[in-house]
C-alpha cells in the first residue's frame, strides 16, 4: 500500500511568501559557507544531504487530499482511493488524468471526512469530473455530502454548475460499524467529534497493511472514555493520519471546541494502540514551515519520552509525500 | 492516601496547600490522579486555601491524560477561587510541559519556596 500525500494544510490554503523564500535562500547561503558548486546538481544534492526540510523543502499549503493506493483483493476495481477533495484535489486530478493517459481505469473512490469547505473546495477544480468516461463514487458518512457539493457550485459561488460536469458521479452513504470491501482496500468508519460530524476511515488492503485517516477530529477533555474507541480503531495499524492542528494547550484552553486535536494526544492514542507509524496532518494554516518542523521534532521527543513499548514512528505530512507501508 | 498506584502525601502552609503525587501518570493512573487532585481541591477549599501547588518533583512522567486532568483540576479549583500552581517538575516534566504548551497555561516554579504568597 502507499499512501500519497497531496494536501495537508488545515482550514485555509497558504502559499509562501517571498520573504519566506528569501530567508531560505540566505539560510542556504550560510550552511554553503563559501563552498562552490560545478551545476545546479552538485548544488541540489548539497542542499539535500546538509539542510533541515524547513530550509531545502516546504510543508505545502494545499487543503487536505490523500491518496491510497492498494492492489488485489476481490473488489478490486483497478479505482483510485482518495480521501476528502481539498485544494490538493486539483493537483492529484493532473495527475491522476496522466497516469490515466498511460491505461489507469477511470474510477474514483471518493471518502470525505466531512462536508467543511477545506475538504470539499478542491471539486471545482477537479479535471477528471469533466472527463465523459470518468466514473466517481464519492462515499460519505454524511447523508447530505451531494448537497454540499452541489451548493458550492451554485452560480453564486462558482460559475460552472455541479451539472455540467461530465462524469458519472454518484454518492453513498457509509455507517460506522461496518465492513465495505471497496476497490483494492477494506473500508470502515468511526464518528468523530466536530462540527457537523466528522468521519475517521480506516483502509485495510489484501495484505492487510492499515492506513488510518482521522482528521477534524477533537478528543475532548470531558470525555476521555470514550478514547478507547480510537484506541481500538487504531490498534497496530501500519499508518495512522491525525489532525495535530494545535498544541495541547490551546486545544483545551482558547481553541476548545473548535474541533481539532494535538500531536500529544495523537501520540498517546497510537501509543496505546501499539500503531507503528503516525503522520502529522491538518497543520495550522499560520504556521511556518519552521514552526511546523519545530511541532515535528518536538512530537518526536515526546514520542521518546512517554514511550513505554515499541517505538512509534512520528513523521510530518508535506504536499507531495508519498508514504510506502 | 493512594490513587491507584500513586502515592500523595500533603501539607497545609496557610493559605497555600501542596500536594505530593509520586509515579507515573498514564492512561492506567490518570483517572485515579484526577479524582484525587478533585479530592485535594475540597480538602483546600474547606481550609481556606487560595493556592494549590502540585509538587510534581516525584512524578516521573505524565501523558495527555495526565495534564488534561490538570486542566479539569484547575477548572473544579476556580469554582473554588484556588489557583493551582506546578512546582518542581523534573527534567522530563519541564520538556512535557514545554512540549504540550501547558507552561503556558500552568504557572510553574523551581522550588515551593518560590511560590509567591502573601501568607509565606
Ligand atoms: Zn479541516
Ligand atoms: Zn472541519
Amino acid at each position: 500500500m502507499k499512501v500519497r500525500f497531496w494536501g495537508t494544510r488545515g482550514s485555509l490554503p497558504v502559499a509562501q511568501k517571498s520573504s519566506a523564500v528569501r530567508d531560505k535562500i540566505a539560510a542556504a547561503l550560510v550552511a554553503a559557507d563559501g563552498r562552490r558548486f560545478a551545476d545546479t546538481a552538485e548544488a541540489a544534492r548539497f542542499a539535500d544531504d546538509t539542510l533541515d526540510f524547513a530550509t531545502n523543502g516546504t510543508y505545502g499549503g494545499a487543503t487536505s487530499c490523500v491518496e491510497i493506493e492498494a492492489v488485489g483483493g476481490p473488489s478490486d476495481d483497478g479505482a483510485f482511493i482518495v480521501c476528502d477533495l481539498g485544494s490538493g484535489l486539483r493537483e492529484f486530478g493532473l495527475n491522476a488524468m496522466a497516469r490515466c493517459a498511460a491505461g489507469h481505469a477511470r474510477l474514483y473512490h471518493v471518502f470525505l471526512s466531512h462536508l467543511h469547505w477545506d475538504h470539499i473546495m478542491g471539486f471545482p477544480f477537479f479535471v477528471p469530473a469533466f472527463d465523459p468516461g470518468a466514473k466517481i463514487v464519492i462515499h460519505s458518512g454524511h447523508p447530505d455530502a451531494e448537497t454540499a457539493l452541489r451548493r458550492q457550485q451554485e452560480e453564486i459561488s462558482f460559475p460552472v454548475a455541479f451539472d455540467w460536469l461530465r462524469a458519472d458521479i454518484s454518492f453513498r452513504t457509509l455507517e460506522p460499524g461496518q465492513r465495505y470491501p471497496i476497490g483494492a482496500v477494506t473500508v470502515e468508519l468511526i464518528a468523530q467529534h466536530h462540527s457537523h460530524v466528522s468521519y475517521g476511515y480506516k483502509f485495510t488492503d489484501a495484505d492487510g497493511k492499515c492506513a488510518i485517516y482521522s482528521t477534524d477530529s477533537e478528543h475532548k477533555i470531558d470525555r476521555m472514555d470514550g478514547e478507547s474507541a480510537f484506541v481500538d480503531f487504531f490498534t497496530e495499524c501500519d499508518l495512522v493520519i491525525c489532525d495535530t492542528m494545535y498544541s495541547l494547550a490551546d486545544s483545551i484552553s482558547m481553541k476548545e471546541d473548535w474541533g481539532h486535536s494535538s500531536n500529544v494526544i495523537a501520540i498517546d492514542l497510537c501509543h496505546e494502540a501499539r500503531a507503528k507509524r503516525l503522520a502529522l496532518f491538518h497543520h495550522e494554516p499560520t504556521y511556518s514551515d519552521a514552526d511546523i518542523q519545530r511541532m515535528h521534532r518536538e512530537s518526536i521527543r515526546y514520542e521518546e519520552l512517554t514511550r513505554e513499548a515499541a517505538p512509534l514512528d512520528v513523521i510530518c505530512a508535506y504536499d507531495g509525500l508519498t508514504v510506502e507501508i | 492516601m493512594t490513587g491507584g498506584n500513586l502515592v500523595w502525601t500533603a501539607q497545609a502552609r496557610d493559605t497555600l496547600r501542596v500536594v505530593s503525587p509520586a509515579g507515573r501518570i498514564d492512561e492506567s493512573t490518570a483517572t485515579a490522579f484526577a479524582e484525587h487532585l478533585a479530592q485535594e481541591i475540597e480538602v483546600a477549599a474547606g481550609d481556606g486555601a487560595k493556592q494549590l501547588a502540585i509538587d510534581l518533583s516525584l512524578i516521573d512522567y505524565m501523558s495527555s491524560r495526565g495534564l488534561r486532568g490538570l486542566t479539569l483540576a484547575q477548572r473544579k479549583s476556580g469554582d473554588h477561587g484556588i489557583t493551582i500552581v506546578l512546582v518542581q517538575p523534573n527534567d522530563i516534566m519541564r520538556e512535557i510541559l514545554a512540549i504540550s504548551r501547558y507552561d503556558m497555561v500552568f504557572k510553574v516554579y523551581d522550588t515551593i519556596e518560590l511560590v509567591p504568597s502573601g501568607a509565606l
